[in-house]
């Protein structure tokens, strides 16, 4: 039974790595891509981590999982963040296609300033 | 630094609360025996002086309330990653991606807090911010953010022991994907 619901939890979570890889090939520009990347691969491993306690055998062995997962998802959200400055700030990486026109775009108050984020 | 007892009463709860929180990470690594705890608590010691230093405290960190905030995130997070992979995997790929920049009025510390929340949630990725507004990239460049941005920056705020002034203009709609 147990065994049943480990097996359904990493299968659920390979797919949602699949979707993150599929994404980062199928989708148009950087941030978009990053999009992808960072949320399906943090839901894959959430699943993957949870199918893997499931067979854990102590407790102590639980809060690693715990404690690698929590710490991979700080890692995505922040490492995320910064990917998308620096992708805004260069316009976009090589080879990524058309990144659209940044958030100068959106009708809010211009600011005058070329460079987002110092 | 200075002599004013309540500033040196307030670093040192901030330095409690933040063993608090590295202390669970001793057992959860095995270290669970006397010799280990031997070395353990000085290197819980250390990286509590480490992080003081780096994040010197700015205001009191309600621990209850993160801890509140954990289900929810996590919820989110599970909703983002299935809107993206059913954009990834869907036939005809439907993105509308687009930016958006919301003023926040969170301490440093704060944004870059909701804007790793924004990046695990569905169709929001934070990219900075410039004159005290966050810069957010959208999926779905309809999408309706504000709202979401108002929810989350109160909850944080309220996280971070602010008076919460943005709690009457609370919107009902807010976090979801579309």
């Amino acid at each position: 039974m147990i065994d049943a619901a480990s097996l359904l939890l990493s299968v659920a979570g390979l797919i949602f790595f699949l979707a993150g890889t599929v994404g980062i090939l199928r989708f148009p520009d950087t941030h978009s891509r990053l999009h992808a990347l960072t949320k399906a691969d943090n839901l894959g491993l959430g699943l993957i981590a949870l199918a893997v306690a499931l067979q854990a055998e102590s407790w102590a062995a639980i809060a690693k999982i715990v404690l690698i997962w929590a710490l991979v998802l700080l890692a995505a959200g922040t490492s995320a963040q910064l990917v998308a400055r620096v992708a805004l700030q260069q316009g976009g990486a090589p080879g990524s296609g058309r990144d659209d026109a940044g958030p100068d775009a959106v009708g809010s108050t211009p600011s005058g300033q070329r460079d987002p984020a110092g | 630094m200075t002599d004013r007892p309540g500033k040196h009463r307030a670093l040192l709860r901030s330095a409690l609360k933040r063993a608090l929180i590295l202390a669970p990470i001793l057992p959860a690594l095995g270290a669970d025996t006397r010799e280990a705890l031997l070395l353990g608590g000085p290197a819980v010691v250390a990286a509590t002086w480490l992080s003081l230093h780096l994040l010197p405290p700015q205001r009191p960190l309600r621990l209850i309330r993160f801890l509140a905030l954990l289900p929810g995130f996590l919820w989110r997070s599970l909703l983002g990653g299935v809107d993206v992979a059913w954009r990834a995997f869907h036939p005809r790929m439907p993105l509308n991606p687009g930016w958006a920049s919301v003023p926040s009025d969170l301490p440093d510390g704060g944004k870059v807090a909701l804007g790793a929340e924004f990046s695990l949630m569905p169709g929001t990725l934070v990219a900075g911010t410039r004159d005290g507004r966050l810069l957010v990239h959208m999926l779905d460049a309809d999408q309706h953010l504000e709202g979401a941005v108002r929810l989350e920056e109160a909850r944080i705020a309220r996280m971070l022991g602010q008076p919460d002034t943005a709690h009457e203009s609370l919107p009902t709609s807010g976090a979801g994907p579309s």
